[in-house]
């Protein structure tokens, strides 16, 4: 899951720290990614690792519906946009039972395999959500260090004089959606191929709030952030459980570490643990 | 071969603005002046609710020329600018530029075009290095595109290698060759004030709107500031200066309009119009 989590949290790092959209439904795409490449596994008996692509396509397809309206909205405006997109899915998940068999979820995803050879086992699985974690993080790198994320950073600083410079900051904001949303889809179809079942509970608002606090933690703006952040936030569960709780009260307990931490790190360090842009 | 590209360039022009080419650009003699006009409002009218920020203003700027827009606070000068660089859209009138006509236009594609702008304040990108802060101006970066970046395509290395040159020689233009990789935030405001020139300078821009370039810098770099501006009308740039500073309109303009409650009130050389008992009343109070 650590890298699944590395992939959503560097891919919304893209929007939220690079473009300085505060987008709430980064689990939208991240279930429309794992909705689509699970429906063409199942439904027209495709691979993986054509269904993945497939996914990506579709999800970055989708994403200009969020997209659109954060070109005319600012703010507060477009997280309540973003918001709305993250119910909107939800609720299309949970309801067209015809499609996505709604609150049943689908059972029986088959693991991936490669020219007969399948990842069957946990290790395999990492080896290959680690080779995704690492393209991603490959093409992500390259991205934002080029010319495109300083224009991506300038429309996050000043969006007015970046257009006075002449960056046409809607097609940048466009971009910025679509590979965000289609980064997300790989994270969600390997996210089907690992449990192999999915419910539209995996993909919401909590869970786009949860990646989104990875940003928060690990800091945001650079591609260092997201990945302190997913180590942090990831891996502070299982340290918890040496604490020795009681099991009855270990979740709430966690819960309140988890929060108690987040409002350390907003007073004390606001752009999080390895960050270099703040929130304002 | 500079024939053909000014053809591609005009076809390309008139393919995007759909306009009559037949239409001859809109032209206010400027007096004496035998340079041509890059810039033209006529008549131009923009509100908001019921107060008229800029009420028929028609206002011309030429080639090669230093032109000073100067009135009290409230007169309407910054929306001028704001309505020229597409920030706000005219309520009526034509905004003309090298004969086309650019009302309504996204900033960005003014900017595109070649109209530049200093902001009043300072605004540059906080978080972005001196360097990055003029490498962001150059204008069409291969790698602006993120399948070109990702590819890391020949073309957009070397480009970005150049641009690179280019804007470490305008920040050494400005003197802040040694804070090149200070974050913006870091500068004082009048550095911020030469980074964000020199930006504009990197823009390579045919029209300069330059919003109190003076204010926040010492009097050693105000000179500076002065000759550079001086430079650039000397190569042919249509620059046009809101100030404040008498004595700096007095230097360095050919040409000033007097704006007061959104209505040009006069228009002349710099001695006229400060010799205008109207502007002296209005804007110096005496």
């Amino acid at each position: 899951m650590i890298c699944i989590y590395l992939i959503l949290s560097l891919s919304l790092n893209l929007l939220v720290g690079y473009t300085g959209l505060l987008s709430l439904c980064h689990a939208a795409f991240y279930g429309i990614g794992a909705y689509a490449s699970t429906l063409l596994i199942t439904k027209f008996g495709l691979n993986f690792f054509l269904a993945l692509p497939a996914g990506v396509g579709i999800t970055m397809i989708l994403s200009l519906l969020v997209a659109y309206p954060s070109l005319r909205l600012k703010g507060d405006y477009f997280i309540l946009t973003a918001f709305g997109f993250q119910i909107i899915v939800f609720s299309v998940l949970y309801n067209w039972v015809g499609l996505t068999r709604g609150p049943y979820g689908i059972p029986g995803i088959p693991k991936p395999s490669l020219l007969g050879f399948e990842f069957d086992s946990l290790p395999l699985f990492l080896l290959l959500s680690a080779v995704f974690a690492l393209l991603v993080f490959f093409v992500l790198y390259r991205i934002s260090a080029s010319p495109f994320g300083r224009v991506l950073k300038a429309i996050r600083e000043d969006e007015l004089v970046a257009s006075a410079l002449g960056k046409n900051v809607a097609n940048f904001k466009i971009w910025a959606f679509m590979i965000a949303g289609g980064i997300a889809a790989i994270a969600g179809s390997l996210y089907a191929g690992y449990v192999t079942y999915i419910d539209p509970t995996s993909f919401t608002l909590d869970e786009s709030i949860f990646i989104l606090a990875i940003i928060l933690v690990g800091g945001s703006g650079n591609i260092r952030g997201p990945i302190v952040g997913t180590i942090f936030m990831i891996i502070l569960p299982e340290a918890l459980r040496f604490l020795g709780i009681p099991d009855t009260i270990a979740p709430n307990v966690r819960q309140m570490i988890y929060g108690a931490l987040l409002v350390f790190l907003m007073f004390f360090r606001a752009q999080g643990i390895a960050g270099e842009y703040k929130f304002e | 071969m500079n024939i053909s590209l000014n053809e591609n360039l005009a076809k390309k022009k008139r393919r995007f603005f759909k306009v009559d080419t037949q239409q001859k650009p809109l032209y206010t003699d400027l007096k004496s002046s035998k340079s041509s006009c890059v810039l033209e409002l006529k008549d131009v009218t923009k509100s908001f609710g019921g107060l008229v920020a800029v009420g028929s203003a028609s206002l011309a700027f030429s080639k090669g020329k230093i032109t000073g827009l100067i009135g009290p606070n409230g007169a309407g000068k910054t929306t001028v600018f704001n309505l020229i660089t597409g920030f706000l859209k005219p309520d009526s009138g034509i905004i003309c530029f090298n004969g086309y006509t650019i009302n309504g236009r996204p900033p960005w594609q003014i900017a595109q075009l070649g109209i530049g702008r200093l902001f009043q304040d300072v605004r540059v990108f906080d978080k972005l290095t001196a360097l990055e802060n003029v490498l962001l101006a150059k204008k069409e970066q291969p790698g602006e595109n993120p399948l070109v970046s990702l590819l890391r395509r020949k073309s957009a290395l070397d480009a970005e290698e150049k641009n690179m040159d280019e804007a470490k020689k305008w920040l050494k233009f400005v003197e802040l060759e040694e804070k090149e990789d200070s974050l913006a935030e870091n500068l004082s405001y009048g550095q911020q004030k030469l980074l964000a020139i020199a930006r504009l300078l990197a823009g390579g821009f045919e029209v300069l709107l330059l919003d109190e370039p003076t204010a926040g810098i010492n009097p050693q770099m105000v000179k500076s500031v002065l000759d550079v501006i001086r430079r650039l009308a000397q190569e042919g740039k249509t620059v046009v200066v809101i100030e404040h500073n008498m004595s700096v309109i007095m230097e360095i303009s050919d040409w000033v309009y007097f704006m007061d409650e959104g209505k040009v009130v006069t228009f002349g050389l710099p001695k006229e119009i400060l010799g205008d008992p109207e502007v002296r009343k209005a804007y110096l109070g005496i």
